[in-house]
């Protein structure tokens, strides 16, 4: 029996598969690496979830991934390699070698011998006598049940309608009975699986059923050629029948790949919708069974597929609209055209490429840069009282071997998070039309981290319930994801404000980028002692610049100061956190 | 060389589908070339098919309508048949249509080339002297009759549908070989014109395609008209000087080899696919002449496509035409797909039979859950007054949607009435639309409007099955 491997809950986006680290016939561990992927935001190493002997490997470089997403199969542990043919492999590739077999088998009857090369293919195909039958839920209604039990075992007898599953939906529990007589070959589901309709959950083994099966079809395709007007009596009409029947077949396989080819979505689901209005579906590529009709009776009408259209358009230019990379395109705007330079001419050069993250985050940096009207509120803080208290923190923990490190950042993120209270138009989204203002009420703050393969920005969810030794190794753990590369993207997702220090490198401002669809973001820059006046004379004072941009659609400049004040002012005393 | 011809679209073959893809091309701006075999435009439709076979089917019906009206106390005597005048009659009605086409080509500056066209390469064909470079092609070339090898060749007693309407004499006794839609029209025209007719099928239900219910109506009415031998084959003929020899075989076979004067050969069509060495250009063309291609009539190769009963059945022209009309759109460009709910079928015979959409037949293979509703001429006013009770109209609903998903008439004028129920299905509209859209009264098309009430149960011109029980 073969284990499917799958992309675990790496979130809802697709990523790339960049690298597979395994081949077939290793032995795997659990948790060893199977192959490394790239998202949208970071990279990373999918483990394995189980051992086994890698059999079959569904993905190569390049491909696209999701979760869930089959990535190989493995040989269980106990069964070893000797099972190891090809029988059970793919089911589509089963059913369309099962297909194209009848196919063969039909002209061979009427052909005589000179395909005999084929028959020999589609018979190495078959187990010798049987064949595989797939067994899937009965019409149980539209829901989908939740498998609790699975009453057979691999191997076992089954007789037609002995039960083989109990699933359990919403409203009843059921048994699912078996459809015809058979011997449990594969058992797709397991307890806790959600089923529905026809959805595949055995293969079964029958006797002999493979040319029966065959026998029907051909006499189904028989029939149809006689309904039609062009077959009439003749003496020749049975091998005729035939003949035209495998020649049928063949021309539907034909056609069904050019209907792939070309993008035509058979609507299968009657649409209730004139021919005009399906006309226009096609040219818009729509599949008419997602448009809502509004018309009499829930007739699609032409007003409906424009609102459909119109949507569509509307989501895809809010969603990331500028992939262009910068250099050459002017973005819409009616710019002239960026400077060719032959750069060799001026000395030695050398070409490298962007990394993947660099290239992804520079496009969506650049999109919020154009899009995003940015004011930078600069300001500084007094942690003179901070670093001594984290200092002494520091050597508590130390002596007591908690295995933490207080770091600035966090008491930072802790006021950040205290402000954001106060301040919820900081912690907001602007609506996808641009009409109103979505305001969280959670704090997941996102951290900017530099990376060998580039920036990435993991979260920190529900910064204002933590304390902060729990917000401490929660940072130290995501950072060293981050710079392992193995960040999920559920890892980087649900963020309303993002921190971006570069404190531990220098510099004393800068003006960092809005992380849209958040609207501001706070940049950290090196703290330095400076001379500050306290009236009487110059006392010496650990001041830590910030820099906060945000969206001036949001947000405007007074409460950009008051915000940034009120934040140097909670990390100058930072015991007004817990007030 | 002078003979060479440069052209954005050739199309070959200018029956309906090829004119009407040329027309639509042309119409959008593209440069087209019409390659044609006949000297005359529109096809075997025009010329050997279905316009001819309506002329010769009309002269049938005023002769039967005459004989009836004795019965009804107007009597004309015996008809006096002057074959050659029929015959120049039909040709000018044939003539006058494909004149018109050959006007439309000229107006739409499609430059015509009479000639058997043939490929030979991707992007040029080959005219008799003629090579025709093209950006783009549509393959049209049709379909032919189907010739059976156990039956006399060189013999010009045995004949096909295009023999047939060519009228030479009217035979004391034929048979027709194939009760399909083209071997009783013609079994038709002939009988009306004094022959005794014998119908061989093979099937065991002539028009296999159609219900058989419809089936049934028909053959009832035909029952003197017609020797109808259902479940027999013809397992020999043999020529002799004073006619061929027919020997039969099945269910209804008379014993001994039967003698008749003509055979007509009606037992299906074969499409032209092979003819054009269109493989030279890389098209690809199965063993039995037919072409794929996908829902934008485009071939395995990109810039060529194909239409009309060369890609496959239903071999009808009107089918031809629309995907004509979508393949010339494609290829100016626009993204349009042939994809109809459903394409009517119309057996032009006496009484006629049409249907549409999906028929009983193909509800119960498909498993789809359909209750039809069945409106029996012997209700309708108009039937009555017109002396022709025997049709009915049927319409064919989803249980469960009520939607119209196909509907099929016998009687009289069937095929005219047809449209209604085609235009119900592609527009989706279900058995209440139809029902409470007033048709005409009298008429035999509000037998439409009445069958969709008999499904509701608010008919009144029947007792109601589904009226209340008191």
């Amino acid at each position: 029996m073969s284990i499917e491997i799958k992309v675990p809950d790496i979130g809802a986006d697709e990523v790339e598969v960049t690298e597979i680290l395994v081949k077939v016939g290793d032995k795997v561990k659990p948790e060893q690496s199977l192959i490394n992927v790239e998202g949208d935001k970071a990279a990373m190493e999918i483990p394995s979830p189980e051992g086994g002997v890698v059999k079959e490997i569904k993905v190569k470089t390049g491909d696209k991934v999701a979760t869930g997403s089959l990535i190989m199969l493995f040989e269980g542990d106990s069964e070893g390699k000797s099972a190891s043919d090809n029988k059970d492999d793919g089911k589509d590739d089963a059913e369309k070698s099962e297909d194209k077999k009848s196919a063969d088998k039909k002209s061979d009857d009427s052909k005589s011998d000179d395909k005999k090369s084929e028959d020999k293919k589609s018979d190495s195909k078959k187990s010798a006598g049987s064949a595989s039958k797939d067994v899937e839920v009965p019409d149980i209604g539209g829901d989908p049940v939740e498998v609790t039990e699975i009453l057979v075992k691999v191997g076992d007898s089954v007789k037609a309608d002995q039960s083989l599953l109990s699933v359990e939906g919403d409203k009843a529990s059921m048994e699912v009975p078996a459809p015809f007589d058979g011997k449990v070959k594969e058992i797709k589901v397991s307890v806790g699986d959600k089923v529905e309709t026809g959805s595949l959950i055995m293969v079964f083994e029958t006797a002999t059923d493979d040319d029966a099966d065959s026998d029907t079809s051909s006499e189904d395709n028989a029939s149809e050629d006689t309904s039609k007007d062009d077959k009439k009596d003749d003496s020749k009409s049975d091998t005729k029948a035939s003949e035209q029947s495998a020649a049928k077949a063949d021309n539907k396989e034909s056609t069904d790949k050019a209907d792939k080819g070309d993008g035509f979505v058979e609507n299968k689901a009657y649409a209730h919708a004139s021919p005009v209005i399906r006309r226009l579906a096609r040219e818009f590529g729509i599949n008419l069974a997602k448009v809502n009709g509004t018309g009499r009776k829930g007739r699609v009408v032409k007003e409906d597929v424009q609102n459909y259209v119109k949507q569509l358009v509307k989501q895809a230019e809010s969603g990331a609209s500028s992939s262009a990379s910068g250099a050459g395109s002017s973005m819409g705007f009616d710019l002239i055209a960026w400077p060719k330079v032959d750069f060799s001419k001026f000395g030695e050069v050398e070409s490298k490429p962007l990394s993947r993250i660099q290239k992804l985050s520079g496009n969506n940096l650049h999109r919020n840069w154009v899009r995003i009207p940015h004011v930078t509120q600069f300001d500084e803080a007094d942690i003179t009282g901070l670093e001594d208290f984290r200092k002494e923190q520091n050597a508590l923990a130390e002596k007591k071997k908690m295995g933490v490190k207080y770091t600035p950042l966090v008491f930072i993120m802790k006021a950040v998070a205290k402000a954001l209270e106060e301040f919820p138009t900081f912690c907001s989204s602007l609506s996808e039309d641009g009409q109103s203002l979505i305001l969280k009420k959670y704090i997941h703050l996102g951290i900017a981290v530099d990376t060998p393969n580039g920036l990435v920005v993991p979260v920190v969810k529900d910064v204002n319930k933590k304390g902060i030794i729990e917000l401490s190794r929660e940072l130290m753990e995501i950072s060293a994801k981050a710079r392992e590369g193995k960040l999920s993207s559920a890892d980087m997702q649900g963020g309303c404000f993002t921190i971006s220090s570069l404190g531990g490198i220098g510099g004393t401002a800068f003006t960092p980028i809005v992380n849209a669809p958040e609207v501001a973001i706070l940049g950290v820059s090196k703290s330095e002692i400076k001379p500050k006046w306290n009236g009487k004379e110059f006392e010496p004072k650990l001041m830590v610049p910030l820099s906060v941009s945000y969206d001036h659609r949001v947000i405007d400049g007074a409460l950009a100061a008051r915000f940034t004040a009120t934040l140097a002012s909670y990390l100058a005393d930072i015991r007004q956190i817990i007030m | 060389m002078s003979n060479d011809i440069k052209t954005q679209l050739v199309v070959v073959g200018a029956g309906p589908g090829g004119y009407s893809a040329a027309f639509r091309a042309a119409d959008l701006g593209l440069e087209v070339t019409l390659v044609e075999a006949r000297s005359t435009l529109g096809g075997v439709c025009l010329n050997v098919g279905c316009i001819p076979s309506k002329a010769l089917l009309h002269v049938a019906k005023v002769i039967d309508d005459a004989r009836d009206m004795a019965s009804h106390g107007v009597s004309f005597g015996e008809p006096k048949i002057d074959l050659d005048k029929i015959r120049s009659w039909k040709d000018k009605v044939v003539g006058q249509l494909t004149n018109g086409l050959g006007g439309m080509a000229k107006m739409r500056k499609v430059k015509v080339v009479n000639g058997f066209g043939k490929f030979t390469g991707a992007n040029t064909l080959q005219v008799g002297d003629t090579k025709i470079t093209f950006e783009h092609a549509i393959i049209a070339a049709g379909s032919e009759p189907v010739a059976l090898p156990f039956i006399p060749k060189d013999d010009d007693r045995v004949i096909d549908s295009t023999g047939a309407l060519e009228l030479k004499d009217i035979p004391g006794e034929m048979l027709v070989l194939g009760g399909g839609i083209i071997g009783l029209e013609m079994g038709t025209v002939y009988r009306a014109l004094g022959s005794k007719v014998s119908v061989v099928e093979f099937a065991d239900q002539l028009v296999p395609a159609a219900d058989a219910d419809l089936v049934k109506a028909y053959t009832k009415y035909n029952s003197k008209n017609f020797n109808i031998m259902l479940s027999t084959k013809v397992t020999a003929v043999e020529a002799k000087k004073d006619g061929l020899y027919v020997t039969f075989e099945g269910k209804n076979a008379p014993e001994k080899a039967v003698r008749y004067d003509k055979i007509l050969v009606a037992v299906g069509r074969k499409p032209n696919g092979n003819l054009l060495d269109a493989t030279k250009a890389g098209v690809e063309v199965d063993e039995r002449g037919f072409i794929n291609v996908d829902k934008q009539l485009r071939t395995n190769v990109k810039h060529i496509h194909a239409i009309g009963d060369v890609i496959g059945q239903p071999m009808l022209a009107h089918k031809a035409v629309h995907e004509g009309h979508v393949a010339a759109e494609v290829i100016a460009g626009m993204k349009h797909y042939f994809d109809p709910r459903c394409i009517p079928s119309v057996a032009y015979t006496d009484p006629e039979m049409a249907w549409t959409g999906i028929t009983e037949k193909e509800a119960k293979e498909q498993g789809l859950k359909v209750e039809t509703a069945t409106f029996p001429w012997a209700a309708s006013g108009r039937a009555i007054a017109s002396a022709r009770t025997e049709g009915f109209t049927k319409l064919i609903f989803d249980k469960e949607t009520h939607r119209i998903l196909g509907g099929a008439i016998v009687g009289i004028n069937a095929g005219e009435m047809l449209g209604e129920i085609c235009l119900a299905v592609e527009m989706g509209a279900d058995a209440e639309d139809i029902a409470l859209t007033i048709h005409a009264h009298p008429t035999l098309n509000e037998s439409i409007g009445l069958a969709a009430e008999i499904y509701e149960g608010s008919i009144t011109d029947l007792p109601n099955p589904k009226a209340k029980k008191k």
